[in-house]
């Protein structure tokens, strides 16, 4: 397991899959795409839960629906899913219109949050069930069983009780039973949520190489957007019903398009622009020159991109600041820095030399080239 | 927005298969339940405001005669008969309530004291009785209380029953039969609410009462009361409509109000009287309900009472 | 100290009251092996009145009655409750109060009246259509319908304990309306399904009331015929059905405390 992991990661992203044979392979079969136009539902009068949603998904992606509860992700998953009716709008999937087509017609299966295991079935009836449904007979059934049990890496669970698993084991379980029926499209509505912090990263990974291997379209919610980072090919983060930026993982980290997207992606920095000279741009920080300043009226500073010197020291985009908090994390450390009535978060990576502490007085260094302008 | 206030046609497809699918699983049973008896019991309130026709069937005109001769006025004149059936099916229903409160209030507390593995087994022993049927309950009774028998003799012995008269049909055996046939239905909830009781609250109690009689009024025995009214509402409302035992145990002058309406429908007697005594039957069976829900509610976590 | 006593005196009436609750069963048992016909002293062993029993039709007949009663009703109230119960939990966000409402009446109406009620009916049905003749089929439908809201009621709270994401994916993993029901509802509620089977016959055959009122000539059931002969005049052989129902029930008990002690293992 551990020489595919780290072999995918490093390749990433775009990286095309190990050269073994896998079960889609053998079945001939390509991975779809997915194009939702103008998507509406509304849940009883006044509850809207997507509001005119068009995303194109591209055939093998693992792309993310990333966004706070209550968002729309998880109603844009279900109506992926055929599980909920969109009240406009149409779905294609792998070019066939699917739109009204009930979720048992559909070539698309899905990880539930809850793993939605059937207790009243053994693990190998659960993995089973799709394919007895298609009546695909009881040999191929069982040839198709042990052979994604193997590529899970199940081993002997497929002879236990559902009532049997842990957490994580009903997660891969979760999967294979949805894997095994060889969709076109495999959503996962938040798979990895109920799962502690150690296990969950672990899975993360697994299922990483399982996408990779299979080149299978996933389609995956979340509302951990550094789950969404370590995963995704790219992320749509959506908010009230509309999505807001759709991009690489490194895209939306580094250049959100608004104020949602950076406070979402864990961005405290932001500062309104209160007057502008070509590149230079005023602030409760102090004047600072940005290689290319955008339109918006917002100026974002990512805290990793700061350099904290000791003392004061003058220079093009050179601030004068006091630290007023300091978080040592172990491999760097977080600080809250006051530049007069303004505050700034700071992030220096320890290596080994010295670090402020609360009350010196340190000067930041901005890279014109990291400043980042964004819409509210 | 780009809709307002239309109903998209894919939303009004799902209202329409919704509707259908709730039609097609509640209607089978909700018809049955409507034919068989929402209908007969409004058939039968029917009956109790019309005029008793010959072999004792209902007829026109409507009139409220049955309800006046339910009160005892009859072509002779008043007569208490009927009233005292009345009086003493509320009389029993309250002293077998309150001896079955009385012997099932220490029996559940006592399970919950014992042993974790023994309380199922021990439900079970006191439940499985009125597994039996009640016919054969009330037979065993017979049995026991018959003249002669060693439970008559001890009664003769104590002057309690005059020489060979037995202790049925009395109306002691009456109230004997309602303890022993309800007496399940007060210890299970009861045992319920025994078992959820906060100890905390008692050891702080204890703590502060100090009196152990006190203890159990401030804090053992309100924790119990929607159990108990549960209990009561299990017992009293079917004790008050019970044929079987009365009918069995009581003789003559042991009749109860489901005697009296059972017996104007057997055997040409009179159905709108039969019927004006279901209708009384029907009421108390819903005042008490409706009471309990209200107790139960001010109470609060009255949730075993809603029956 | 003061607690000791208490518990003491607990003990003493736990045991006192398991006798009071006991005794009339266990002297119907007792005198049913009762050498002579005497009901107020044993004098010697006897299998006579089971043997009489063994030849009496009356008694097999209404043993026969019972269980076709029993068995048809709890077939008919499986389905009609099954389907209700699973429409109320998936219609369970709706304001089903008239439902509710309907499912109780059955459950809270005094046997007497639902009885009296359903024969007047039956009686007026019968004068003026000649449909409904009193007899096996009067008494499985009096019988079905105080069945039914437990069925309902059972199966219900089957439903409500389950995730509800199951349904999703069951339809997500390929199953039709009619597969989902063949293969996920009804081997999931299947234990749900056999207790109700089995409190549905258990009401069926305790009841006395409402069948004696529904009941036609030729359609006794057991407590009818032990009702009658009751009536008639107490005779041994009565002692004897009974010991046999009430061995009957003591199986049932010893069944079902098996089965609440594999559910605590």
């Amino acid at each position: 397991m551990s020489e595919t992991i780290t072999a995918d990661i490093a390749d990433r992203p775009g990286a095309t899959p190990a050269a073994e044979e896998t079960p889609r392979e053998a079945a001939g079969r390509k991975a779809s795409s997915i194009e939702m136009q103008g998507l509406h539902k509304r849940f009883g009068r006044d509850t809207v839960a997507l509001d005119g949603v068009d995303l194109d998904i591209r055939a093998g992606e693992f792309f993310t629906l990333l966004g706070p509860s209550g968002c729309g992700k998880t109603t844009l998953l279900r109506i992926l899913a055929g599980l909920e009716e969109p009240d406009d709008g149409s779905l294609v999937v792998g070019g066939k219109n699917v739109t009204e087509v009930p979720p048992h017609r559909r070539s698309v299966n899905t990880v539930f949050q809850s793993y939605a295991l059937f207790p009243h079935l053994s693990v190998r009836e659960n993995l089973a069930f799709g394919l007895k449904m298609r009546g695909v007979p009881a040999t191929e059934r069982d040839a198709k069983v042990d052979e994604i049990a193997g590529f899970i890496q199940l081993g002997d669970l497929v002879e236990r009780r559902v009532d049997q698993l842990s957490g994580g084991q009903r997660q891969r379980i979760a999967l294979a039973r949805a894997l095994v029926c060889e969709p076109d499209v495999l959503l996962l509505d938040e798979p990895l949520s109920a799962l502690d912090a150690g296990l969950r990263s672990q899975l993360q990974v697994e299922l990483l190489r399982v996408q990779k291997r299979l080149g299978m379209t996933f389609v995956f919610v979340t509302h951990d957007q550094q789950e969404a980072m370590v995963m995704s090919d790219r992320i749509a983060v959506l908010n009230g019903g509309n999505i807001q930026q759709v991009g690489a993982p490194r895209e939306v980290y580094e250049r959100p398009v608004n104020a949602f997207v950076a406070r979402f992606m864990g961005h405290d920095n932001l500062y309104a622009i209160s007057a502008r000279q070509g590149d230079r741009l005023t602030t409760a920080l102090g004047t600072l020159t940005a290689e290319e300043a955008g339109e918006g009226e917002l100026l974002l500073i990512r805290p990793e991109t700061l350099d904290v010197l000791p003392g004061e020291v003058e220079g093009p985009n050179h601030l004068q600041a006091r630290v007023a908090e300091r978080l040592y994390r172990g491999s760097h450390a977080e600080f809250r820095l006051e530049i007069g009535d303004a505050s700034l978060q700071a992030t220096i990576n320890n290596r080994g030399r010295h670090l402020p502490d609360v009350g010196d007085r340190v000067t930041v260094v901005v890279a014109p080239e990291d400043l980042v302008t964004l819409s509210e | 927005m780009s809709y307002s206030g239309v109903i998209p046609p894919a939303r009004s497809r799902a209202m329409v298969r919704e509707a259908r699918h709730l039609l097609f699983t509640v209607a089978p049973g909700t018809a049955w339940i409507v034919v068989f008896l929402v209908l007969p019991s409004a058939y039968l309130m029917g009956v109790a405001f019309m005029t008793n026709g010959p072999y004792g069937l209902p007829e026109m005109p409507l009139s409220l005669e049955s309800f006046k001769r339910l009160a005892g006025f009859g072509f002779l004149g008043w007569s208490p008969g009927n009233l005292y059936t009345l009086l003493r099916s509320l009389w029993q229903t309250l002293i077998s309530t309150g001896l079955v409160v009385l012997v099932a209030y220490p029996i559940a507390y006592y399970i919950t004291t014992c042993r974790e593995k023994w309380r199922p087994i021990m439900l079970l022993l006191v439940v499985v009785p009125s597994w039996t049927n009640q016919v054969i309950r009330t037979f065993g009774w017979m049995n026991l209380l018959a003249p002669g028998t060693p439970l008559s003799g001890l009664a003769e012995s104590l002057g309690l029953i005059a020489p060979n008269m037995g202790l049925y049909p009395s109306n002691f055996a009456v109230t004997l039969g309602l303890v022993y046939n309800f007496l399940p239905f007060m210890v299970l909830p009861l045992y319920a609410a025994f078992e959820k009781l906060d100890t905390a609250q008692v050891e702080a109690a204890q703590d502060l009462y100090a009196s152990p009689a006190r203890a159990f009024w401030h804090a053992v025995f309100p924790q119990t009361l929607p159990g108990l009214l549960a209990g009561i509402v299990l017992v009293a409302i079917p004790a008050f409509g019970m044929y079987v035992i009365p009918e069995l145990l009581g003789g003559g002058k042991g009749m109860m109000l489901g005697n009296l309406v059972a017996t104007q429908f057997s055997g040409g007697a009179n159905w709108p009287l039969g019927a004006a005594g279901a209708i009384l039957m029907l009421i108390a069976t819903f005042v008490g309900l409706f009471a309990m829900r209200r107790i139960g509610k001010r109470l609060g976590g009255g949730e075993e009472v809603v029956i | 100290m003061r607690k000791r006593t208490l518990h003491r005196g607990l003990t003493a009436f736990w045991w006192l009251t398991l006798a009071f609750l006991y005794l009339p069963l266990a002297v119907v048992v007792l005198f049913s092996f009762n050498a002579s016909n005497s009901a107020a002293s044993f004098t010697g062993f006897s299998w006579r009145w089971y043997e009489r029993l063994m030849g009496n039709e009356e008694i097999l007949s209404a043993f026969a009655n019972s269980m076709i009663l029993a068995i048809t009703s709890s077939v008919l109230a499986l389905v009609i409750g099954c389907l209700i119960g699973y429409g109320m939990y998936r219609h369970r966000h709706r304001k089903l109060g008239w439902l509710i409402v309907l499912i109780y009446l059955p459950i809270v109406l005094p046997d007497i009246v639902f009885g009296i009620s359903e024969m007047a009916f039956f009686v007026q049905i019968h004068d003026l259509t000649g449909l409904l003749q009193p007899g096996l089929g009067t008494m499985i439908i009096a019988h079905v319908t105080f069945q039914i809201p437990f069925v309902a009621l059972i199966v219900y709270s089957r439903f409500v304990g389950l995730d509800p994401t199951l349904f999703e994916a069951a339809k997500d993993l390929y199953a039709t309306p009619v597969k989902r029901v063949v293969h996920f509802m009804l081997p999931t509620i299947k234990p749900a399904l056999i207790s109700a089977f089995f409190l549905s016959f258990t009401l069926s055959i305790d009841d006395f009331v409402i069948s004696f009122f529904t009941a036609g000539p030729e359609s006794a059931t057991l407590p009818i015929y032990i009702w009658g002969a009751i009536k008639k005049g107490v005779s041994p052989e009565i002692n004897a059905i009974a010991a046999l129902m009430i061995a009957a029930v003591a199986v049932a008990a010893a069944i079902s405390l098996a089965f609440s002690r594999r559910r605590l293992t």
